[in-house]
């Protein structure tokens, strides 16, 4: 019979690790029923009756953030499900005193809901590599719940946490007589309101536990202080974050660029094999234009959005980002945000939603409110495939050092920083005009020990990401696509476009898009774009391979530098999209994350009209100085 | 004097918390181990009034003035 285990932890504690380790590569990220909180599941690899669940790592069971408060009713709810037949707590044992308190918090809360719980001992490979031990059966018998050595990384004692695990899940009576028998239980861990004297005992009994049982000594690296003390230091952290976030960028478009022409070309290769294979008409014309045309030319951008995918991610796992806030905590406060917002926001460069999700660690709600205006102008890598073919066709691919660093990658650069300072501009006006109501939470941020990243988790999740892209983006795409390449080709079979149904739409919209320069295709495009950011590329994909006939499998970088637009178009264009809130699904999560559509109403029309003028003045700008 | 008035390289041990730290805060504070009693360290003071690094147990935490000036140490 099918049994699940819950695991739960502090953050840093290494559980997502032991949660790969456990469940190797079969894993699923989905949502709590009824709940918004992405908790990942996957089979046992030892048991494939055994689901494990991964629960986002919460400090205490007393939330005092919102994210917080929903990963801690996930859990209760996880705990009252009947199919849940144990859970996993996992503590780092180079910080006992602080996961005991915790652990005590799920002991008591297991005991309500008469769940067996075990105690991962995380890291014992660090006390190991410091000459240290700690007495783990004296822990267990103090705890009257078994706690289990174990390394994460190394892969030191799975097996018997995975034994223990599966007696559990085999004899779950056993564990209501060691809650008759009396059990380290303390406060009222459910109702979220144990009043001061339980907490000073829960602190009490995790200090003196963690003295008698814990390891003695400094764990502590000097190497940790010594990093700090660069990456924080204040000329030469800022130096290091401004030149990281810059080999980030640079990453993502001079160094993208071999992998993403090896993919145009195979797709080149593909349309050249297929299309003379199909009968001549409009089923040749659709796989031409629709298909690689339009979907293809989305394709290409995939492993951009893999490699920025690794990179944000590989930051995170090395304790960078943690590090990042602190630096940004300051300048932050300037524009009314806090050093919490950095990570939504760098978050947000990936992709909207997640930002959104991680502004729940921003526990003030208004820095959260404002940080929620911040992240749809973050350059996200829906904007990216329309940013890089707007440099690629207007930027030369030329540089220093090679190709190493190239003007592309300056322009993309400047772009990012563009998108950055209009969202910093937005919060630092909006703060000032409108009044605090409330007093600010205060900063208090962990700061993990600086690791090497783990490599198999950064490149799944980097996979995981490009796969949702292409599966979640390309069915919209996919959709418009043959719409849009419908109304292009019929009533003349792609004859004229220009005499297409589309090319009557078109023209009629036509007037709100020349002010900056675009005729009625890039107004088509523009239009489309309001689901989603990226279906821009495919739908003048599909429109310029409507137009270009027998010729259109060529780039469509070389399309529109071939179709006349003007620079302070594509400038105009740039600015454009870096602004307006073209995505769905960044305004439903918005309005579930804020509980009406008021402020993605107002996000959505309020943008639209900054993002309108700002693309006219470029245009005017820029034309002026082009001559 | 406050924990954010400690010099970096210097310890200290934790009195109390101000009034005007909310009770939730002075809970979390205290499961992160900012508890009366708890000796801690500043490990890094940056410039510019930048957040301060402050270590206790094991662990590292940095605390801007808004929390660490609510924090009473001697």
């Amino acid at each position: 019979m099918t049994s699940k285990t819950i695991l739960i932890g502090s953050p840093n504690s290494g559980k997502s690790l032991l949660f790969n380790q456990l469940t190797g590569l079969n894993q699923k990220v989905a949502n709590f029923p009824g709940i918004t909180v992405n908790i990942k599941s996957g089979k046992s690899t030892v048991d494939p009756e055994q689901i494990l669940m991964d629960f986002p790592g919460v400090y205490s069971l007393h939330a005092i953030s919102g994210e917080e408060k929903i990963s801690v009713d996930a859990f209760y709810a996880g705990l009252a499900d009947p199919e849940v037949s144990s859970v996993v707590c996992v503590v780092d044992t180079t910080r006992l005193e602080k996961g005991l308190i915790f652990a005590l918090q799920v002991i008591n809360a297991c005991a309500e809901y008469n769940k067996p719980v075990v105690i991962a001992a995380n890291m014992t490979d660090v006390l190991n590599s410091h000459s240290m031990s700690m007495d783990m059966d004296g822990l267990a018998a103090a705890l009257k719940v078994p706690v289990v050595a174990i390394s994460a990384k190394s892969g030191l004692g799975l097996g018997d946490l995975q034994a223990v695990m599966a007696s559990h899940r085999d004899s779950p009576s056993a564990y209501a007589s060691t809650i008759a028998a009396g059990n380290v239980v303390i406060g009222n861990a459910a109702n979220g309101d144990i009043i001061a004297s339980d907490d000073s005992i829960v602190h009490r009994q995790a200090q003196q536990l963690a003295a008698s049982f814990g390891p003695k000594g400094d764990l502590l690296i000097n190497s940790q202080t010594r990093l700090d003390q660069f990456f924080l230091h204040s000329w030469f952290g800022g130096i290091s974050f401004v030149l990281i976030m810059f080999l980030l960028f640079q990453s993502i478009f001079t160094w993208a660029a071999p992998i993403m022409d090896a993919v145009e070309s195979l797709l080149q290769l593909a349309a050249s094999v297929v299309v003379p294979l199909l009968p001549a008409g409009a089923v040749s014309d659709f796989v031409s234009d629709a298909l690689f045309g339009g979907i293809g030319a989305f394709l290409v951008f995939v492993p951009q959005i893999f490699i920025l995918t690794l990179v944000v991610g590989m930051l995170e796992d090395s304790g960078y980002l943690a590090r990042a806030a602190v630096i940004c905590h300051k300048p932050l406060r300037i524009f009314g945000l806090t050093g919490k917002s950095f990570i939504p926001m760098l978050s947000s460069v990936a992709c909207a939603i997640p930002g959104i999700y991680a502004a729940r660690t921003v526990d003030s709600p208004r820095k959260r409110w404002l940080t929620y205006l911040a992240i749809p102008l973050m350059p996200c890598s829906a904007r990216l495939p329309v940013y890089s073919l707007l440099i690629a066709a207007f930027i030369p691919a030329t540089g220093v050092f090679g190709r190493l660093i190239g003007w592309q990658g300056f322009a993309m650069v400047s772009i990012y920083i563009f998108g950055i300072l209009c969202g910093l501009l937005v919060t630092a006006l909006v703060s000032r005009s409108s009044a605090a109501l409330q007093t600010d939470l205060p900063f208090v941020l962990e700061m993990p020990p600086y690791r090497l990243p783990s490599w198999k988790p950064l490149l799944r999740n980097a996979w995981d990401r490009s796969k949702h892209f292409v599966t979640k983006a390309g069915k919209v795409i996919f959709m418009v696509t043959v719409v849009i390449w419908v109304l292009g080709y019929f009533p003349n079979q792609g004859a004229d476009l220009g005499e297409s149904w589309l090319g009557y739409m078109g023209k009629i919209i036509e007037p709100a898009f020349a002010p900056f320069g675009l005729d009625w295709k890039y107004g088509v495009a523009i239009l489309t774009s309001f689901l989603a950011r990226e279906v821009f590329v495919g739908t003048l994909g599909t429109l310029f391979g409507i137009e270009g006939g027998e010729e259109n499998v060529i780039s469509l970088v070389e399309h529109i530098q071939n179709s006349g637009l003007p620079i302070g178009a594509g400038f105009a264009l740039l600015v454009f999209f870096s602004i307006a809130l073209q995505c769905v699904s960044t305004l439903a999560v918005l309005r579930r994350e804020t509980g009406s559509w008021r402020l993605p109403t107002q996000l959505f029309v309020s943008y639209s009209i900054f993002a309108y003028g700002a693309a006219w003045l470029t245009f005017v700008i820029v034309q002026s100085i082009a001559g | 004097m406050t924990l954010w008035d400690l010099k970096q390289g210097n310890s200290a041990t934790v009195e109390s918390f101000c009034t005007a730290l909310q009770s939730e805060y002075r809970t979390r504070l205290s499961e992160l181990g900012f508890h009366p009693g708890e000796l801690i360290a500043c490990v890094l003071s940056p410039s510019l009034g930048a957040p301060k690094l402050y270590r206790v147990n094991n662990t590292v935490y940095s605390l801007d003035d808004s929390v660490a000036s609510l924090i009473t140490v001697a």
